[in-house]
């Protein structure tokens, strides 16, 4: 009878077991597709620059893991927030320093020569910081500047005597002017940033700090554009918390736009490559739709690239997973800014027929895709050459040009890393590391990276390779590879912390093996 | 629902759980050159950095988690690119055809695989 009653039991067990059995089952698979799915709703950011560093920073090349016949060197340490680095035709090595970090740190911007030994002497100083990129050609350095007062390019004498060829450009805002690259013919090739994230001038600027700096600030397209008329409404930071206030695109904070209004261009303008003669002359546009053109280089056949920044999660218009972009520049192509990430539009994506679901790549959170902002688009951009980690902020880079080195015709690219939480999260560290690409196939390589069972900088390993390499370049025989390393910036309690003096430039050769 | 039912889900967690503790790092400066075997996989590692890499670089953590050390079969990989998981969005036929899903899938199991 009792084995009866337990058999009974077993097929038909009382309703508590059924619902303790059922709540387990249910807990179980909920921890195995929270598990497979990463948990990214209810995970908090792990970005590299969430960590706590106390100077002064280690640095140890051991803690570099390079391809089998690669090694890493220490060239120069204690520089405060390098960004570009040129070469002469007597093989002299020269860097600049920005003097100015996110963190609203404000310093001198210095063209520094390095000396054998690691010292350096000072070449130039400036008054209009961050300076960005560095190239030389002809006798002369170029480099970028402008955040606090408009963007230049300038041309700096070896004896440090400075000259303005460009002046005024829109570099107040989020996004500054970038890498300047001389071609043979002597012009001056150089990027802008836009001045927002996706169009919009919002609370994230005020945050940033340039919004209280210059209230009227936005961006502006190279050409006449018409706007769908979007406004968005925030609250407004002027007057109180309760003010609301409504701010369409390519409009100051607090303007709202309306539906058909066309918006002139002008040059210069935001998001574009733009050039200028090495002697000074009229800015002309190059290539424009783009969001932030850190960086650009010339391909050994010929071909102008530039890093492309993309969208970030915040603001009155945030944009979810788009990583950045490696473009080869078409003369005259308009990139898809704002309403495009590469090829794609953001709503009604990859080409979805009317009346079809959107494909919702990009919606942030519960939120829709960012809906478009432009009427009538210039052109249908074109394909990037490659799509780079979200948030990476992947910015300088060169073309190897030496077989000696290997991988000749491939980009190398500079990750920075990620700004995370402030620009949106992500499970683990992003960048921070150097990259090749195979600009054929869009197929990305690792080529120096930190040590270690995951991914993430040095300050966040609490070990000595790379913090933040923010640029690479070959020297002029192609044989050794220069990184750039920013140094230490973190990112806590919605805190961004510079710390001066953490910059170091890397140099890697190769020491034997076939490639 | 008995207990024999909930042995496949048990295994699965722990084999998730077991695998998840390594590490998902596959570049060349960690592991070693490692060129693809075949052409299936070539094609897939070209897929896979159009499609994949921007949120999980590599096969690692990124924007989303890592794949590299999550033992989920071809089928689940296909299911989940398909329907989506979490913030991951669903990569519908128009967007990766079938052939590249194959590939894709080819490409990932091979590198979980790759020491």
């Amino acid at each position: 009878m009792r084995d009866a009653m337990q058999c009974d039991c077993l097929k038909h067990p009382p309703p508590h077991i059924v619902l303790k059995r059922a709540a387990v089952q249910v807990l179980l698979l909920a921890v195995l597709c929270g598990t497979l799915s990463g948990c990214y709703e209810l995970s908090t950011s792990n970005g590299g620059a969430e960590t706590r560093f106390t100077p002064p920073r280690q640095v140890d090349p051991s803690d570099i893991a390079l391809p089998d016949g690669y090694r890493i060197e220490v060239v120069a340490t204690g520089l405060t927030f390098p960004t570009g680095i040129a070469f002469n035709e007597h093989g002299g090595i020269y860097v600049t320093e920005a003097g100015y970090s996110y963190g609203e740190y404000f310093g001198t911007p210095r063209l520094l020569r390095l000396e054998p030994g690691g010292g350096t002497t000072i070449v130039a100083e400036g008054s209009n910081p961050p300076w960005n990129g560095l190239d030389y050609h002809a006798g002369s350095f170029f480099v970028a500047g402008g955040t606090v007062y408009p963007g230049q390019i300038l041309r700096i004498d070896p004896d440090g005597l400075i000259t303005v060829l460009a002046n005024g450009l829109p570099s107040l805002g989020d996004h500054h002017t970038n890498g300047p690259l001389v071609s043979k013919d002597g012009w001056v090739y150089f990027g802008q940033g836009t001045a927002t994230n996706s169009g919009v001038v919002g609370l994230d600027n005020y945050d940033f700090g340039w919004l209280k700096r210059h209230p009227g600030f936005h961006d502006v397209p190279c050409e006449d554009v018409i706007l769908t008329g979007l406004n968005y409404t925030t609250s407004n930071p002027f007057t109180s918390l309760d003010d609301r206030i409504s701010t369409g695109a390519f409009v100051p904070f607090g303007t709202p736009t309306e539906s058909g209004q066309i918006i002139p261009g002008g040059i210069p303008c935001s998001g574009a490559i733009m050039r200028v003669r090495a002697e000074g002359g009229p800015l002309e546009v190059v290539a424009w739709g783009l969001r932030n053109p850190f960086a650009l280089a010339w391909s050994p056949d010929g071909n102008l690239y530039a890093t492309d920044n993309q969208y970030d999660e915040r603001g009155s218009r945030p944009v979810f997973g788009t990583g950045d972009l490696l473009w080869r520049i078409e003369p005259g192509a308009w990139y898809g800014w704002p309403d495009y990430y590469g090829s794609i539009p953001f709503t009604g994506g990859f080409g979805v027929p009317d009346g079809a679901t959107p494909y919702e790549q990009f919606r942030d959170g519960p939120d829709e895709s960012p809906l478009q902002l432009l009427r009538d688009h210039p052109s249908e951009p074109p394909h990037p050459a490659a799509h780079l980690g979200v948030h990476s902020s992947s910015n300088g880079f060169d073309f190897s040009r030496n077989p000696a080195f290997g991988h000749e015709g491939q980009a190398f690219i500079a990750q920075f890393g990620d700004q995370a939480p402030e620009v949106g999260k992500v499970l683990a560290p992003v960048g921070f590391k150097v990259v090749r690409v195979d600009v054929d196939t869009g197929v990305i390589e690792d080529f120096a990276v930190n040590k270690g069972k995951t991914n993430g900088p040095a300050s966040w390993l609490k070990a000595g390779g790379l913090e933040r390499p923010i640029a690479v370049r070959f020297d002029p025989s192609g044989t050794a590879l220069y990184i750039v390393d920013f140094g230490v910036m973190t990112v806590n309690d919605g805190q961004t912390t510079p710390y001066p003096g953490t910059g170091v430039i890397w140099k890697i050769t190769r020491t034997g093996g076939a490639r | 629902m008995n207990r024999s039912s909930l042995r496949p889900i048990l295994l699965l967690c722990a084999l998730t759980f077991a695998t998840a503790c390594g590490t998902a790092r596959r570049g060349e400066p960690i592991i070693g050159d490692h060129e693809p075997p075949n052409e299936d996989v070539a094609r897939g590692l070209v897929a896979f950095n159009t499609y994949c890499t921007t949120c999980h670089p590599g096969g690692e953590a990124g924007l989303g988690p890592a794949l590299n050390n999550k033992p989920l079969p071809e089928s689940a990989i296909k299911f989940q690119v398909r329907h989506g998981l979490g913030a991951m969005p669903a990569f519908p036929e128009r967007v990766i055809s079938k052939e590249d899903l194959d590939d894709i899938s080819a490409y990932l199991i091979w590198l979980r695989h790759t020491p």
